[in-house]
């Protein structure tokens, strides 16, 4: 090969190396782009699959209590008397009351659930135990911390407990699963006690499966939302 | 003594201004309470020196392996009030009914709740001094870090990763690291590692 031909080889070589330097990383964030496009996507079709607790004009006005954050004491919990249109069927009672709390407050620093966090589904057990199932964002846009968290499921259960004296227990997953934590900090493993009526506390001690804390029957009903998660 | 800074690998925890991260920050908190906690006389082992991600059971392990061993998990939080910090202990629960005398893992924190207690409310003593705006009683959540640990265990955390410069983190590192050190030199006298009983009388330590 002639040294010109060698001088246009090396040449064309190059600027193929400089192209693909640059359009590499594009190319990778566009991928990265419709990746999260894909599962935000996915989950925003659950969301419409899934029936938000429908609000009946035929429910009557009730006062009821919303726990949301104090602004003026840290990390306290205030509760907020509003009047909404309530159904008398507990399942349906509860998840109208837990979306007005993630619908949040009108001072949006007294928020204490994410504001593109949703409930996908909602469940009373015969037992009293609930199980309530929210959307991965209140994992992942929740601000980390012990305090918040905390705060996060507080607001949850005395929200639950002032409007939905039916429920005993609550049983929190993220997105059908059973989450180790809320957001690397607060305990989701066990079941919180939501009403003073359950003397038996969060922590039963009712047999369970190996390698589980949770009763049977709470078993029974994570299984079904994972199975539901999964279609 | 075992110290834990929380987090690490890819998890960051908390994420603020000026890029700071929770589990690169809590390192220079934990080296500073290693130190200070040596001056006392006591053996340090912390559960993460680098950018690595122990388990939860894994850091729990650590003390759980050890006899007499008290554990502090350290964390700094993405709210409250700037330059304050908060002891955490795990709420009330009923003991583990079990016939064998052995501490079930999933619920190992139980039977050290009353002195996790005692421990955390000398520490948040000692923090509230040193920090105006933080409690002066401690506080309770179910930190699932705590809840595996079988010996006297507390959270405690820092506000916050909103600082609005890194120095405000970096001001709070000596009196954190004293403040704990001083609960603890409290607490040590009080410290007697409970029995556990055990069906026919006798107990297991």
């Amino acid at each position: 090969m002639s040294p010109k031909w060698t001088v246009w080889l090396g040449g064309v070589l190059l600027a193929a190396v400089i192209a693909a330097a640059l359009y590499f990383p594009a190319l990778r964030r566009q991928v990265n782009k419709a990746k999260v496009l894909t599962e935000k996507t996915a989950e925003q079709a659950r969301r419409e699959l899934l029936p938000i607790a429908p609000v009946s004009t035929g429910d009557p006005m009730v006062k009821v209590k919303m726990f949301w954050g104090s602004r003026g004491q840290e990390g306290e919990l205030l509760p907020v008397v509003v009047e909404l249109p309530l159904s008398r069927d507990p399942v349906l009672r509860a998840k109208q009351v837990l979306n007005t709390l993630l619908a949040g407050p009108v001072d949006a620093e007294s928020r204490t659930l994410p504001p593109d966090a949703a409930l996908l589904a909602f469940y009373i057990l015969p037992d009293g135990t609930a199980v309530a199932d929210f959307s991965d964002e209140i994992r992942t846009s929740i601000p980390s911390g012990i305090q918040s968290e905390q705060l996060a499921v507080e607001s949850i259960l005395r929200t639950l407990e002032a409007n939905v004296p039916q429920i005993l227990r609550l049983k929190i997953l993220i997105h059908g699963q059973e989450a180790d934590t809320l957001a690397g900090h607060v305990d989701l493993t066990q079941l919180f006690r939501v009403n003073a009526k359950d003397a038996a506390g969060t922590q039963l001690d009712n047999p369970s499966p190996p390698g589980s804390l949770l009763p049977a029957p709470i078993r029974k009903a994570v299984d079904k939302m994972r199975r539901a998660t999964k279609r | 003594m075992v110290l834990d800074p929380a987090h690490g690998g890819t998890d960051q925890g908390a994420r603020g201004t000026e890029g700071i991260s929770e589990s690169d920050e809590i390192l220079q908190f934990a080296a500073a309470t290693k130190k200070a906690l040596e001056t006392q006389g006591f053996q340090v082992i912390l559960t993460r020196e680098g950018n690595d991600n122990p388990s939860f059971d894994d850091r729990s392990a650590r003390a759980n392996a050890q006899r007499g061993a008290v554990f502090i998990t350290m964390h700094i939080a993405s709210t409250g009030l700037t330059g304050t910090a908060r002891v955490y202990v795990e709420p009330d629960a009923p003991q583990p009914s079990n016939i064998t005398g052995l501490i079930p893992w999933d619920r190992a924190q139980t039977p050290f709740l009353s002195l996790s207690r005692k421990m955390g409310e000398l520490v948040q003593q000692e923090l509230s001094k040193r920090f105006k705006g933080s409690p002066d009683t401690l506080q309770t959540a179910p930190v699932r870090q705590l809840r595996t640990t079988a010996a006297p265990a507390i959270a405690v955390e820092i506000s916050s990763v909103a600082v609005k410069e890194r120095t405000e983190l970096d001001r709070m590192v000596p009196g954190v690291a004293e403040s704990i050190a001083r609960g603890l030199a409290d607490f040590r006298p009080t410290y007697v590692v409970p029995t556990i009983p055990i069906p026919g009388g006798s107990v297991q330590p």
